[in-house]
Order: structure tokens, then C-alpha cells, then sequence
């Protein structure tokens, strides 16, 4: 008979035959001892905890730094907006426009000819001239005409003054004055139009 | 299976075939209902859900791009953005102290208290515009103070503003904004480059904060990019201020001042007048909106014969020194030339012809040209054809197409009638002969911007080319410094004392609106470099139609003086020492 068994059998001793010696299968005595439980429990909900806790922390802390981002982005806006405010201010404060203004208020006028000094050797070259009041240059607009019905020639009555007593030529002066006002603001306005006209 | 329970409960509940069959039917339609829906939810509409789920709490916010600043040759603004804000109310929550809210608005605000408080009581509306493009500090301000005050229903929304720092300083050619979009000037031509393009954010929120792991996504905006430009704020301002004087002095109808930079025909300012405040652009007069400088025609005058001159002694046929025989009046095939000042014969120089103004001086040297040459030459000195510097709607002037030239037309056009310029043409041209011969091409534009439609200009795209010799060149400008001569010229009030100045005058009859013919009114000018034998600018001072009499000597010569000696003393330009040339005028 060659059942395959047999023929494992006579082929394994080839192989390895004291292997086979060796391997033989023996029960082996149960071990009863008992792990401990109670560090796996703590040490697993220990994690469990921290992982919680630490999670919490996290999205608490990403909250407080997107509160934080919020803010300072809207501080950022604000800051931003606040220096374009005063960046329009200093290019209004720059404006030849108004600083002409202010060096007329000071009573400069513009120089009459360019002249330059040599600093090293104080030699002028130009023709240096004084400026006058000639030179300024007109940085307002004139008032616009008026036509002749809005703006009527001034009606100028000149008041001879009564020679009588203290009292009446004070009521008499108390009148010419309010009249000399009246009577001046139309000069002036007479004489803006005749300044028009030139 | 026959039941086996007690009759009265089972016979009440029926047979239990019949019972599952009941209950297998109500979870079937149940079941088909639930399936139904779900393929509603998922197959059908599987968006719109979750947009309405996404959008509780999400924010979607445009971001505005920055618009380009538009700036002066040394970097200030001439136009720059701000961050604005509107202010905006909610009529039903503001009526109730509409009268103390409109107050706070008008002492804060400068709105109209009137209107404002008609806004505020407005009824069934939710959303009113109570002020536009207000500085974002001021705006917050207000509407912080507002809800101090326990007034609420005042908000603010993103509003860009548009600054213009030096109000009407070069105002004719930045252009101005509209409400939304740009409207004239820089502003519209260039606006592809000013404007940028908006971004936006979506992003949820939860308690005022962005949530920080929810959906987030942002497009950036790509602010516009900045257009500089070639003029200078400050001498710009002067010039205008200048002109101003001149126009309103000489009760004319308006006027312009070009000061260009002789070595790159940069343009260093051009101011027109009357003009207008960019920042209030709805205020003004709808024709001074534009740049008068570039988009009207007017004939050039006793300038231009400063380009026939030169084109004659380029040619060779003329030197300073011919001796011309000017007659009283010269007389031609259709009508008579005169001068403008009578005399009898008289015996001038080609010099004196130009110091004295004469047409019939000029059109004598003209003769010479055979037909065509002057056509050529006048090409060559960029007449006839645009600037292209980026302004709008520029005009290309009127110069009469060469087979279209009389022996008439060349006589008049040789004293500068019967053709028409822009004034832009008319510099560039005088800055050629300032230049020793060489026309560069102008530019207001620093380095190289795209105009819609679609040209390159700036002074990356110039080019130069040579219209007369240098010889021809220097002789003009030693003639032309006659003209300024206080005993033998006719513009003393031009000459700038220390400085060699060269310098034309004009005085041309104009044409009017109405008739298209001479209607009797004059445009006057003066065109000079300085220092004459090594100029650094070219200014050209036009006024249309002074009503004082005066000419272009006594009108624009003394503008010219105060632009000219402004821009000498701002660039540090020093007198060259030398001689003035004294060229004789008549023998």
C-alpha cells in the first residue's frame, strides 16, 4: 500500500528528521496567571481624558485665536483707514495751493527774476532783482461779474455836517458815521468792479 | 394554522396573514415615501440644500481692489484712493429720533439736514443712502457716536473714494470718477490699469468671529497698478495759477500753457483754463471738462513762422542776414497782406523779419519754396497728425492735404493762418528748432501705459527725428531772441533778465464758432525756450480772444516770463553767461 501519508512519512526523515524529533507536540501546562487590569483601564481612559481634554484646550485655543485674528484684523482695517485719513490730510496740507495761501498771508510774494549763489565762492550769477507786490501771482479766481442790476453803481450823498452845539453835532456824527460805513462798503465794491473792468 | 389563542382578543385583531400583510403595505409606502425623498434630495435638487445648510452663518464679503493712484512726476498724487465707506440708515428703526440723527449727520457729515431727515422718516423703505465716499475713520465715527447716542438703524458699507488732494491742479486731463465708474480724463483712458480687479471672501461665522475650521476661501483682489505721469505737481499749479491771471486779466474766452522738457519732450505741465475742481466735477461747466490744449483747433499765428523760416535756411535758400524790402501792403492774387503795425517800405533782415513779426517779410522768404516743401517740412514738424500722449478725443489739427495747396494757401499758411494745431503739436514743434533741429515726440505718461483703445504711449514709445539741421536750428533761435529784445523786438515784457531768451510771438485772427469764418476776434500766443543756446524748457502760453487789445507780446509774453522763470528757479537752472545775440534787423 502507498498511501500518500506513507509517502510524506518516508519522505520527511530526508528532510529533516530530527526537526520532526523535535516538533512533537506536547501539552503544555495552562498558565493561570491573572494580568492586572486596573493599569490598562487607567492608562486607556487617562488617554481618553487627555485626548478630550487636549482637544477641548485645542479648539478652545483656535477659537480665542480666531477671536483674536478677528480683532486684529479689524484693528488692522481701522489702523489702515486711519493712515490714509492722514495721508489725505498731509497731501492737503501740501497743496501748493494753500501753502501760495499762507506765503501770502505772510506778505511773500513771488521772486521777479531766478539768481543763483555760488556758495562756494559768493558769486551771483542772474540778475537779482527785489521782489514787489507786482510780482504776486493771483492764486484765487476774481469774483465773478455781477450784472449791472445786481450790482448798481454806489449812490454816494456826501453829508455836509451841520456846525451847531455839542449835542446836535453828536447826533450828527452818530448819522454820517453809519453813513460812512454804508457809503465805504459800497466804495469797495465799486472798486472791485472797476478792477474788473480795467 | 388555526388560532390557538382565546377568541375574543384574535378575532378582534384578525387573522395575522391579513395583519402582516396590512403592516408590510404601510412600511412598503412608507419606505417608498422615504425613497421618493431621498431621490428628491440626492438626485434631484442634492445642491440647494446644502447651500441653504452652508449658508446659516456663512458670510460672503467683496473684497474692493485698490485703485491705482495717478501721479506727478516725482511720485505726489494727482489722484489717489481712500478707504471710503457709505453711510446708510434703516428708515424703520430711525424714524423715531429721525430729528436728532439728521442733526448729528449734519454737524458731522455736512449732509443737507432737510433732505437727510425726509430719508430717515421714509416710509416702507429699509435702506436709504444718507451720505457717499465718506473717509472710513469719519464714517465709523459717526455711526459709533449715533450708537453711543441710542440712536440705531446707521451702518456702513465698503464705498472706495476717490481723492483728488489738488483739486482743479491738472484736472483737465486726469478726469474725474463718477459714482461707479470713471468718467473723463486718465481716469477713463487708463482705467484697465487703475482699476484692478475686486477679490472676495466667503467664510463662516459664529459669535461675531470666523469660525476656525469652517469653509474658508478667499480671492484675493489685484489692486490697480499706479500711472505716473510726466507732469510736476508743483509747477503745474503755478503755471495754471499764471494762466488764470492772464485769461481773467485779459478778459479772454479760456487759454492753455504747455511747459515741456526740451531734452525728452516731456510734458512738465499743461494747463488749460477756465477749469474745473476734480473733486467736484458736477459743478462745472460741462466745456471746461476737457483739455482745451488738445482737443480744439485754433490757427497758430506769427508762431508758425518760426517753422517756415527754419524749413527756408534748412533748404539753404535763406540766411538771418537777407535782406528783405517789406512793402506797405503786398498785395496777391485774392486780397492783400498787411502786418499788423502799418508802415511804409521799410528795409529789414530775415531776423528783423521775425523780431517785427511781418507777414509780408514771411511770405516773401516764402517764395522760395518750390511746391510741396513747406507741405513736408510742416509734416516733419508733426503738424497735422496727433500727438498721441493719451489724451481723449485729441484733435489731429487741420493742415491742408498737399495736392489741395494754392499758391494763396502757402502764403497765409507761411505766417500760420489758414492751418489749425493743437497746442501740444504747436510746442513740440517749437521745442525741435530748442532742440537743435531733432522733434521728439511729446509724452505725458512716465514709462508706457495702454489707452483703451489699445495704443501704447509714454515715453517708453517716443521716438525723435531730425526736421532742420542744427545749423538752422541755432540761427532761428539766435533770430528768435531778437523778438524779446527790449528796443528791436516785440515782446520785451517776455525777456527774463539775466537769461538769453528766444521766443516768438502770436497773434492770429480766429475763427469762430458760429460763422466758420474770421469773426473779427483774435487768439494770441508766445512760444520760447530758454536758455537760448542751451535751452532746458520750451513753454507755450495761448490765450483765445483777450478783449483788452492786447497782442501776443504784451499779453501772453509776460506769462511766458513767470512760467518760464518759475520753472528756471524750481529745476536750478543757471544763466549761461554768454552773449544775447545781436543779429541785425534791418539794414
Amino acid at each position: 500500500m502507498s498511501s500518500p501519508a506513507m509517502q510524506v512519512r518516508s519522505r520527511l526523515p530526508r528532510i529533516a528528521s530530527g526537526a520532526i524529533e523535535r516538533a512533537r507536540l506536547t501539552v503544555v501546562p495552562r498558565r493561570r496567571t491573572k494580568a492586572k487590569r486596573m493599569p490598562f483601564i487607567a492608562l486607556v481612559s487617562l488617554v481618553l481624558l487627555g485626548g478630550v481634554v487636549g482637544l477641548l484646550l485645542f479648539n478652545t485655543s483656535m477659537q480665542q485665536a480666531s477671536f483674536m485674528a478677528s480683532n486684529l484684523e479689524d484693528q488692522a482695517t481701522t489702523l489702515a483707514a486711519r493712515q490714509q485719513g492722514l495721508q489725505m490730510e498731509l497731501d492737503q496740507l501740501r497743496d501748493p495751493q494753500r501753502i501760495a495761501g499762507q506765503a501770502q498771508k505772510l506778505g511773500m510774494v513771488q521772486a521777479c527774476t531766478p539768481a543763483f549763489i555760488q556758495l562756494g565762492t559768493g558769486k551771483v550769477t542772474g540778475d537779482p532783482c527785489a521782489g514787489t507786490a507786482a510780482d504776486a501771482v493771483r492764486i484765487n479766481p476774481l469774483p465773478p461779474t455781477k450784472p449791472a442790476d445786481i450790482d448798481p453803481q454806489p449812490n454816494v450823498v456826501v453829508v455836509q455836517p451841520p456846525a451847531g452845539s455839542g449835542q446836535s453835532g453828536q447826533g450828527a456824527s452818530n448819522k454820517s458815521n453809519s453813513g460812512d460805513t454804508t457809503g465805504a462798503g459800497n466804495r469797495a465794491q465799486g472798486g472791485r468792479d472797476g478792477k474788473n473792468n480795467q | 394554522m388555526p388560532p390557538t389563542q382565546p377568541q375574543p382578543r384574535g378575532s378582534r385583531r384578525g387573522s395575522p396573514q391579513l395583519r402582516l400583510r396590512i403592516g408590510f403595505l404601510v412600511i412598503a409606502m412608507v419606505l417608498s415615501v422615504f425613497g421618493a425623498r431621498l431621490v428628491q434630495l440626492q438626485g434631484l435638487d442634492p445642491n440647494s440644500y446644502a447651500a441653504m445648510a452652508a449658508a446659516e452663518g456663512l458670510v460672503e464679503v467683496d473684497l474692493p481692489a485698490t485703485r491705482g493712484d495717478i501721479l506727478d512726476r516725482n511720485g505726489k498724487p494727482l489722484a489717489d484712493s481712500v478707504d471710503g465707506l457709505m453711510v446708510v440708515a434703516d428708515p424703520e428703526l430711525t424714524t423715531e429720533h429721525a430729528p436728532e440723527l439728521a442733526r448729528l449727520l449734519y454737524r458731522r457729515l455736512h449732509v443737507d439736514y432737510v433732505s437727510t431727515l425726509a430719508k430717515l422718516r421714509e416710509e416702507g423703505s429699509r435702506f436709504e443712502y444718507i451720505a457717499r465716499r465718506v473717509p472710513a475713520t469719519k464714517a465709523t465715527e459717526v455711526v459709533a457716536a449715533a450708537e453711543k447716542a441710542g440712536y440705531d438703524g446707521l451702518d456702513t458699507r465698503q464705498d472706495p473714494l476717490r481723492d483728488y488732494p489738488a483739486g482743479d491742479v491738472a484736472a483737465n486731463l486726469v478726469g474725474f470718477m463718477g459714482t461707479d465708474e470713471p468718467l473723463a480724463g486718465f481716469e477713463r483712458t487708463f482705467d484697465d490699469q487703475l482699476s484692478g480687479t475686486d477679490g472676495s471672501a466667503r467664510y463662516e461665522v459664529g459669535g461675531g468671529a470666523r469660525i476656525p475650521l469652517g469653509e474658508s476661501t478667499i480671492t484675493e483682489p489685484v489692486n490697480g497698478k499706479d500711472l505716473t505721469t510726466t507732469l510736476d505737481l508743483d509747477l503745474q499749479w503755478y503755471t495754471q495759477r499764471v494762466l488764470r491771471q492772464t485769461v481773467e486779466d485779459a478778459r479772454a474766452d479760456s487759454g492753455f500753457a504747455i511747459v515741456m522738457d526740451r531734452q525728452t519732450g516731456e510734458i512738465l505741465a499743461l494747463a488749460d483754463d477756465p477749469t474745473y475742481d476734480a473733486s467736484e466735477p458736477d459743478q462745472a461747466d460741462k466745456d471746461n471738462l476737457g483739455s482745451r490744449a488738445m482737443q480744439d483747433v485754433y490757427e497758430p499765428g506769427s508762431v508758425e513762422k518760426v517753422l517756415t523760416i527754419s524749413s527756408l535756411m534748412d533748404l539753404g535758400l535763406v540766411t538771418p542776414r537777407t535782406k528783405i524790402v517789406v512793402p506797405p501792403a503786398l498785395v496777391r492774387e485774392d486780397s492783400p497782406i498787411h502786418d499788423w503795425f502799418a508802415h511804409g517800405t521799410i528795409h529789414l533782415t530775415l531776423a528783423g523779419v521775425i523780431a517785427k513779426s511781418s507777414n509780408i517779410g514771411t511770405v516773401l522768404a516764402a517764395d522760395h519754396f518750390k511746391q510741396g516743401q513747406l507741405y513736408d517740412y510742416l509734416r516733419q514738424f508733426g503738424l497735422g497728425e496727433k500727438t498721441d500722449i493719451g489724451v481723449r478725443g485729441e484733435t489731429q489739427g487741420l493742415l491742408p492735404a498737399r495736392s489741395s495747396w494754392t499758391h494763396q494757401m502757402q502764403d497765409r499758411i507761411a505766417f500760420g493762418q489758414s492751418l489749425s494745431v493743437n497746442g501740444v503739436q504747436m510746442a513740440a514743434a517749437i521745442n525741435a528748432i530748442a532742440n537743435g533741429g531733432v522733434r521728439i515726440d511729446p509724452s505725458l505718461i512716465e514709462g508706457s501705459a495702454t489707452t483703451d483703445d489699445g495704443d501704447q504711449v509714454g515715453t517708453d514709445h517716443t521716438t525723435e527725428h531730425r526736421v532742420v539741421s542744427e545749423k538752422a536750428a541755432t540761427e532761428m533761435s539766435r533770430m528768435m531772441e531778437r523778438v524779446v529784445d527790449p528796443e528791436v523786438g516785440v515782446a520785451p515784457g517776455a525777456a527774463i533778465p539775466g537769461y538769453r531768451v528766444a521766443g516768438k510771438t502770436g497773434t492770429a485772427q480766429a475763427v469762430g464758432a458760429e460763422c466758420s469764418c474770421y469773426d473779427g476776434s483774435f487768439d494770441v500766443s508766445f512760444a520760447g525756450f530758454a536758455p537760448a543756446d542751451d535751452p532746458r524748457f520750451t513753454v507755450y502760453v495761448v490765450v483765445k480772444n483777450p478783449r483788452n487789445g492786447g497782442g501776443g507780446g504784451s499779453v501772453a509774453g509776460p506769462a511766458f516770463k513767470k512760467i518760464m522763470s518759475y520753472a528756471l528757479r524750481r529745476y536750478g537752472v543757471p544763466p549761461t553767461g554768454t552773449q544775447p545775440s545781436r543779429l541785425p534787423v534791418d539794414w
